[in-house]
């Protein structure tokens, strides 16, 4: 697999547990993040960096990744990495800050961090970001390597997804471009394996909120346009188990080099990709059947074969992580047909399944119990004393790709080979002086300095970084009105 | 917590099982015909949730 650099954003649902605590859910986001950047683990932003995010909405870590509010929802931006150990590392480190910050703050049995996508009670969803760096020559604007990764997007929920009780309905915006204008009339749903499916109504599309697409084509680098693209998805589901966030980005990254090889095969584009999004998560046989662009019918489980076994015959070999993924992506398929409980701690929805189902049957309920619902939020709480996934870890079924001490180191060192590295660095230096400073990303700027730029995310910037700093008087205190003169 | 750093991209800290063992030959998705290991600690977690707190759970929409 090429060299790429992975990150995830989360947006956290929050549960107020009780009826009497002080704080609504907004309020206690807020306070959360501001205990974060209390204790030191990173700095808050000094400026405004849009409309809606004003200083102090949030800040970068010392981990090198970001922890700020967005549209109401705690959310966490990971580092920069380079393989899949380190992403699952780091996405795993910031579910642990947030969680650590509610115990810390003394508040473990009235606050639950949900991470999950929708509200089953209003059906509001939040997102999963994946982000994946690759060269400004992938062709991103041929419309028909994104139908083929359209495919592959809408076909491996089918171990991707995290799964969800009942349905949304959601309609597009009919007044916007390229909308999916299908409307499918209210059905019954007990279960479903994708969270996200019932809110994707496009296929391609640039923004990211109500209109949300397979395929988001917004182009925003954050780093060197005329070398990089960052492709950022937000049509998967948060994962619990480690081994499906392992799995789905690297079989999407190594979907991506497939169309970049030009070895993909058109033959795997859909007739039509949001319909059978949803169908696919809404199958209560678990069949999968999708129709092709030829008219062919074919299966999920057989598309994702196929591309496997593209993966596999142009790609083994090719790094340690590539052979991880089309081993891991090959067991899964392997296991789908035995049953969920055969793909227990490696395949959410499976897992959550497996339990639901087992739960109904020694409480003789059925799918549409209330308790049902809540046991299905329960299945992303952070808190491990409580949440359901984390009973998989305690029973040994978790399948796991780091181990709690990387985790806890990931707290609060950054992950090496990226620029994530160096501002690391920045962070940690800037987090015990007096200085002004504006960061981002691409780079930062203190005091009056002209701007340090961090373009290439493949470099770590740590010695330049570390000699810059060394010439400056980070106690200089910081004037607002100088600095952004 | 007493930290040592580690080598991050070092694969064998891959903590992984088996393969379970499939329960059935047959193709399409089943339920289980014997009680796994484990099942009843899970159950025994279940139970202590709020059968209501998905009513609680008060989320706006996000991107």
């Amino acid at each position: 697999m090429k060299r790429r650099i992975y990150g995830i954003e989360t947006e956290y649902g929050l549960l107020i547990n009780g009826d009497d605590f002080k704080y609504g859910s907004v309020d206690v986001a807020v306070r959360l993040k501001n205990h974060i950047f209390d204790k030191k683990t990173g700095v808050l932003d000094l400026h405004y960096r849009a409309n809606d995010e004003p200083p102090g909405n949030g800040g970068f870590l010392v981990n090198g990744g970001r922890v700020y509010l967005d549209m109401g929802h705690l959310e966490y931006a990971s580092p920069e990495c380079s393989n899949l150990t380190d992403l699952v590392t780091y996405d795993r480190a910031g579910d642990m800050v947030v969680q650590d910050a509610v115990e810390e703050m003394g508040w473990g049995d009235q606050v639950s961090i949900i991470k999950n996508n929708v509200d089953l009670e209003t059906n509001a969803t939040f997102g999963c970001h994946e982000n994946y760096l690759v060269s400004r020559a992938f062709q991103f604007d041929n419309r028909e390597n994104l139908r083929m990764l359209a495919s592959f997007l809408v076909t491996r929920q089918i171990y991707a997804g995290a799964g969800r009780t009942g349905a949304c309905n959601p309609q597009p915006f009919r007044d916007w471009d390229e909308v999916n204008h299908t409307r499918k009339e209210q059905e019954q749903v007990d279960f479903q394996i994708s969270q996200r499916a019932d809110h994707i109504p496009n296929e391609f599309y640039r923004w990211v909120q109500y209109n949300r697409a397979i395929v988001n084509t917004r182009d925003e680098p954050l780093s060197d346009p005329s070398k990089y693209r960052r492709i950022h998805l937000l049509v998967g589901d948060s994962n619990m188990s480690e081994f499906a966030t392992a799995l789905k980005m690297g079989s999407t990254a190594v979907l991506m080099e497939l169309i970049e090889l030009g070895v993909s095969d058109p033959d795997w584009i859909l007739a039509d990709s949001v319909s059978t999004m949803r169908d696919i998560s809404r199958d209560p046989d678990f069949k999968w059947e999708v129709t092709l662009r030829d008219g062919k019918r074919s299966t999920a489980l057989e598309l994702q074969w196929e591309m496997v076994n593209c993966a596999k015959e142009h790609l083994k070999g090719s790094s340690t992580d590539t052979d991880w993924v089309i081993e891991a992506w090959e067991s899964v398929l392997t296991d789908i047909p035995k049953g969920p409980e055969a793909l227990l701690g490696r395949v959410d929805w499976a897992s959550k399944y497996w339990m639901l189902t087992e739960f109904m049957k020694a409480q003789d309920l059925s799918w549409q119990d209330p308790w049902i619902k809540s046991l299905d939020l329960e299945y992303h709480n952070l808190n491990r004393q409580k949440g359901l996934y984390w009973g998989l870890e305690e029973t040994g079924d978790a399948w796991r790709r780091t181990t709690d001490s990387a985790v806890e180191h990931a707290k609060g060192t950054a992950p090496k080979g990226t620029r994530a590295d160096g501002r690391g660095e920045l962070v940690k230096t800037l987090a015990q002086s007096q200085t002004g400073y504006l960061i981002d990303w691409i780079g930062f700027r203190l005091n009056k300095e002209e701007p340090f730029l961090m373009l290439d995310p493949f470099i770590s910037y740590k010695k330049e970084i570390r000699d810059y700093l060394n010439n400056l008087d980070l106690q200089q205190p910081y004037d607002r009105d100088s600095f952004f003169r | 917590m007493t930290t040592q750093p580690i080598e991050m991209n070092d694969p064998l800290r891959r903590e992984e099982k088996n393969n379970p063992a499939p329960d059935r030959k047959d193709a399409g998705p089943s339920r289980p015909d014997v009680s796994r290991p484990g099942r009843d600690d899970l159950l025994k977690r279940m139970k202590k949730v709020d059968p209501k707190q998905s009513e609680k759970y008060k989320q706006r929409t996000g991107q």
